[in-house]
């Protein structure tokens, strides 16, 4: 917990949701898909934090150290989604929370909305609910807009910058990545954002001192059960999507030669050949 | 005449020689002053134990503080110490040989001995100290660029000494005038002062300037040793406490664990977390400046200066009285920026006639920068990410550690019963695609030599060492770790690597956390088994080759000849040597993380070396580090771009070299 900033009175309470996934950096020769065809092997691959929900932890951070503020970090995942949650932890959040997955399959965003919100519900008020603006391995792109339609609260996507209003405590100021430029907003709280990655919001690294406190924080621990979360509403989720292939792309070079009498003979018919291949693709 | 009765009186022709005693106990009290208050602050630093193994300790200090080996290495300066060292050595016992005589009543200052050394040795003495100092007066005075710290008091030392000496032959000559000595011929030099002065003064004129003199004399050698300890001069005393506290590990085995268990400073940033070690080495600098002067941060321009880093510490040593001050940009020479510059090659390290630490104190406070502030430079910082995440400081490569293996049919470790050697291949030689080619000759060679062998595979981690370097020792730690569980676990007794960094880690390193192993560097192993005949070199290349020593297989292991003979076995012409080679070799810039890290276009290390080694017209440049692989190929290609007439000089590792000529394939260029 830290303090506010002179004037300010209200201390924002901010939740992180991060995932564990696949080490997007493993190399692509050490990529495999698991016999089912429906999801990645983890093989030899690492697991690390994804790389969205970091950037999103370190812009609750700074806004922490600019404004004060508490923040809690949340993952739902096998019991080795334990190690980001020390990262952050490391990184001197205030509190960090497990939710055990016991399920047999992957959880897709649907699920992981209700699972987080059944666990917002539990912790109390946030005034911000942070997430990354997609994960780094199936990249859905869906979680955050879904825990806010779950908490039914208003959504802000995209953002790369996170400010609080100096008068209205319950106010933030938001910047938005759009396909033509930034989007400033205002935004009451409470809410969820989405966060993207931006040259200041670069995850910072942990000081030893606190990589090795972290290992003695306590973490608060729940099943989907302690949760209670409804079976029945978890199968539904599951159930509205299905993977049906996955499937490495083959790389494949094939070399055509235009011929033709004149040069204009081969151009004119290379063009042809391009508009083809371009309209079968 | 009979040289039985031969003496001299002691204070001839002074009188009331009892205020030169009294005047002898302030001298004390001020020089004694000087040395306590010195000794009051190295008592500040943290303990560490630096007196075991007394008699290698002396023989050390006989070999630089008698000897002066390292002194020596520049002729110069080397040969002009040594004149005003045994000068003043022959005085002192000159002096304490009179004390014995004359106020501790044992007559010795007479007969042969007095002849022999009291008049001729300590004459000829006395006159060639003058020589050095006075050659040193010529240095300092005639050459602004050398990397000499211009004081005043460097200058009003010389003089003081140099007025001291004169003025002791100008009373001995006017002594042995004014008495007539009968054995004034034994000092030569007094003996021609003497000659000089009854041609144009008389008996009763040198009997008074004598006099004067003398107490002038007197004078300015008591003003002399109260001063001393207050100055560089103070070295006498420290260098040879330095010398004899030096660590006795090899340079490569110089830094020191850090025990998180103990809830001690990680890293460096106040005086008190040095150790009482480290705070002696500052007053043992002499400010020769031959570590800045072999610094290759500092030869392409940048901010570090070795010299400077501890006068500045020393500086802060002794004007502020609060140890726990922030010591880290105090000054510019210890600033983050100069901090960062460092390769950790060594080479100040070795360069130090009086065996100051430079190299690990710039580590010290690195692990500050790194585990306390957790600020890097961006790119040392993904390198460490990396090898957090993944075990290894390439991030963003392609491959595994497995790929360079393509077509070669290499045991893996956890696939077989058991081997006698294991290849240790390292983060280099498996994920960087030039140093795979290494690799691949490598294991090649091994399988040709029916070596039985199996490297790690998957199971392999970086040793560290980068991560060390860069200051995590937390991090070095955990992947020592698991590296030593790894290498117990399957019993390895063997460890052969292509990478110096490893190879230094491995052998210098790992035993401090409970990792014994016989390590060898490939080049060792390889030429161990061509001498035992199971490798026959077949054809010899032409080409002309020159071997660049790596930081960590040479300065800081002491091994130069197992890759030269390497080079000699698989190339028929003799070799050819850059100037800078063996322990004075260049750093390539790759070392202490540096090779993770974009340096400014006009100062990289690695083409000042590219230069040195185009200069010596080279066909090829071996190595033995796939740091120096690359960072030289970098090197000799910059260099080249710009000015494309400069010969194609061809970087190849010395297996590389040696497969070649194995398989029968000499290399031609």
């Amino acid at each position: 917990m830290i303090s506010p900033a002179k004037g300010l009175t209200h201390l924002m309470n901010i939740l992180v949701c991060l995932k564990q996934i696949l080490d997007p950096e493993l190399p692509s020769r050490d990529f495999r898909i698991d016999a089912a065809g429906r999801d990645a092997d983890r093989n030899t691959a690492g697991l690390v934090m994804n790389i969205f929900c970091a950037n999103a932890l370190e812009t609750a951070l700074q806004f922490r150290e600019k404004h004060g503020g508490k923040i809690t970090v949340i993952t739902f995942g096998v019991p080795s989604a334990e190690e980001i949650l020390r990262k952050a932890l490391a990184l001197r959040v205030d509190s960090a929370v497990l939710i055990r997955s016991d399920l047999s399959q992957r959880p897709n965003p649907w699920c992981i909305a209700r699972v987080l919100a059944a666990a917002i519900r539990k912790l109390g008020d946030f005034d911000l609910v942070l997430t990354g603006r997609e994960s780094g391995d199936w990249g859905d792109g869906q979680t955050g807009a879904l825990l806010a339609e779950e908490l039914g609260r208003p959504c802000v996507s995209l953002a790369d910058e996170l400010k609080a209003d100096t008068v209205n405590t319950a106010l933030v100021r938001i910047r938005r990545q759009t396909d033509q430029g930034w989007e400033a907003l205002e935004a009451s709280t409470p809410l969820v954002i989405t966060v993207t990655n931006n040259e200041h919001n670069v995850p910072r690294i942990a000081k030893t001192r606190d990589v090795m406190q972290a290992f003695r924080q306590p973490l608060t621990t729940w099943s989907l059960a302690e949760l209670g979360v409804d079976a029945q509403s978890i199968s539904e989720d599951l159930a509205c999507t299905e993977v049906v292939e996955l499937a490495i792309p083959i790389k494949q070079t094939h070399c055509e030669w235009v011929t033709g009498e004149t040069l204009d003979d081969r151009i004119s018919l290379l063009a042809k050949r391009i508009a083809t291949v371009v309209q079968s693709a | 005449m009979n040289g039985e009765h031969a003496t001299r009186e002691v204070f001839w022709n002074v009188s009331q020689v009892w205020v030169m005693y009294v005047l002898l106990i302030p001298t004390m009290l001020v020089a004694g002053y000087g040395i306590y208050r010195r000794f009051r602050t190295w008592r500040r630093g943290r303990p560490e134990q630096r007196f075991d193994q007394p008699w290698v300790r002396i023989q050390f200090l006989f070999r630089h503080a008698v000897v002066q080996q390292a002194t020596w290495q520049k002729r110069f300066a080397g040969f002009f110490h040594a004149l005003i060292f045994w000068g003043m050595v022959n005085l002192t016992v000159a002096t304490t040989v009179v004390l014995v005589h004359h106020d501790f009543g044992l007559p010795i200052m007479q007969g042969q001995f007095y002849l022999w050394f009291q008049s001729l040795t300590v004459d000829i003495f006395g006159a060639l100290t003058i020589l050095g100092l006075s050659l040193a007066a010529v240095r300092r005075w005639t050459s602004p660029s050398m990397p000499l710290v211009h004081s005043w008091e460097a200058s009003m030392i010389l003089i003081l000494l140099l007025t001291i000496l004169f003025s002791g032959f100008l009373l001995e000559g006017w002594r042995i005038a004014a008495t007539n000595d009968p054995w004034g011929m034994w000092s030569p030099f007094g003996y021609v002062i003497a000659m000089a002065s009854l041609s144009w003064m008389s008996i009763p004129a040198m009997q008074w300037t004598h006099a004067v003199t003398w107490w002038f004399h007197m004078g300015l050698v008591f003003g002399f040793l109260a001063w001393a300890p207050y100055t560089k001069l103070l070295h006498p005393l420290t260098a040879v406490l330095n010398l004899y506290t030096a660590p006795l590990s090899p340079i490569g085995g110089s830094l020191h664990a850090i025990d998180f268990d103990k809830n001690e400073s990680l890293g460096v940033n106040a005086l008190s977390s040095f150790t009482w070690k480290d705070l002696l080495d500052l007053d043992a600098c002499t400010e020769c400046g031959r570590c800045t002067a072999v610094c290759p941060a500092n030869a392409v321009g940048k901010l570090l200066s070795p010299r400077d880093l501890i006068l500045d510490l020393r500086h802060l040593s002794r004007t502020q009285d609060d140890f726990s001050k922030p010591i880290i940009d105090a000054t510019p020479a210890l600033s983050p920026e100069a901090l960062w510059a460092c390769t950790t090659c060594g080479a100040c390290v070795e360069s130090c006639p009086v065996s100051i630490a430079q190299m690990p104190k710039i580590v010290d406070m690195r692990r500050h920068l790194a585990m306390e502030e957790a600020v890097l430079p961006d790119t040392m910082e993904k390198a460490i990410g990396s090898l957090e995440a993944r075990g290894h400081p390439y991030a963003g490569t392609q491959f595994s550690r497995l790929d360079w293996m393509k077509g070669l049919e290499v045991p893996q470790r956890a696939d077989i019963q058991e081997c006698d050697v294991l290849l240790w291949v390292g983060c280099g030689g498996a994920l960087v695609e030039r140093n795979q080619r290494v690799t691949r000759a490598m294991a090649q060679l091994l399988d040709k030599a029916g070596v039985n062998y199996a490297v790690l595979g998957r199971e392999e981690r970086c040793t560290g060492d980068p991560a060390r370097r860069m200051g995590n020792e937390f991090l070095f730690q955990k992947l020592a770790g698991e590296n030593i569980a790894t290498l117990q676990r399957y019993q390895v007794k063997t460890v052969v690597t292509a990478c110096p960094h490893c190879f230094n880690t491995l052998r210098n390193e790992y035993p401090e956390l409970g990792g014994n192993f016989e390590v060898l560097h490939h080049s060792q192993f390889l030429e161990r088994l061509v001498s035992e005949g199971k490798l026959s070199p077949k054809a010899q290349s032409e080409a002309k080759v020159t071997f660049h020593d790596p930081c960590y297989l040479g300065r800081q292991n002491n091994i130069f000849d197992a890759p030269r003979q390497l080079v000699q076995i698989s190339v028929r012409p003799a070799s050819v040597e850059m100037e800078k080679s063996r322990e004075k070799s260049f750093c390539c810039g790759g070392g202490g993380g540096m090779s993770f890290v974009d340096e400014p276009a006009n100062q990289r290390v690695n083409q000042e070396r590219a230069r040195q080694v185009l200069e010596t017209g080279a066909d090829v440049v071996a190595v033995g580090c796939p740091f120096c692989m690359t960072m030289l190929e970098d090197g000799v290609n910059a260099v080249r771009s710009s000015d494309p007439s400069t010969r194609p000089t061809k970087v190849l590792d010395v297996a590389e070299l040696l497969w070649d000529s194995v398989r029968d394939q000499s290399t031609t260029f």
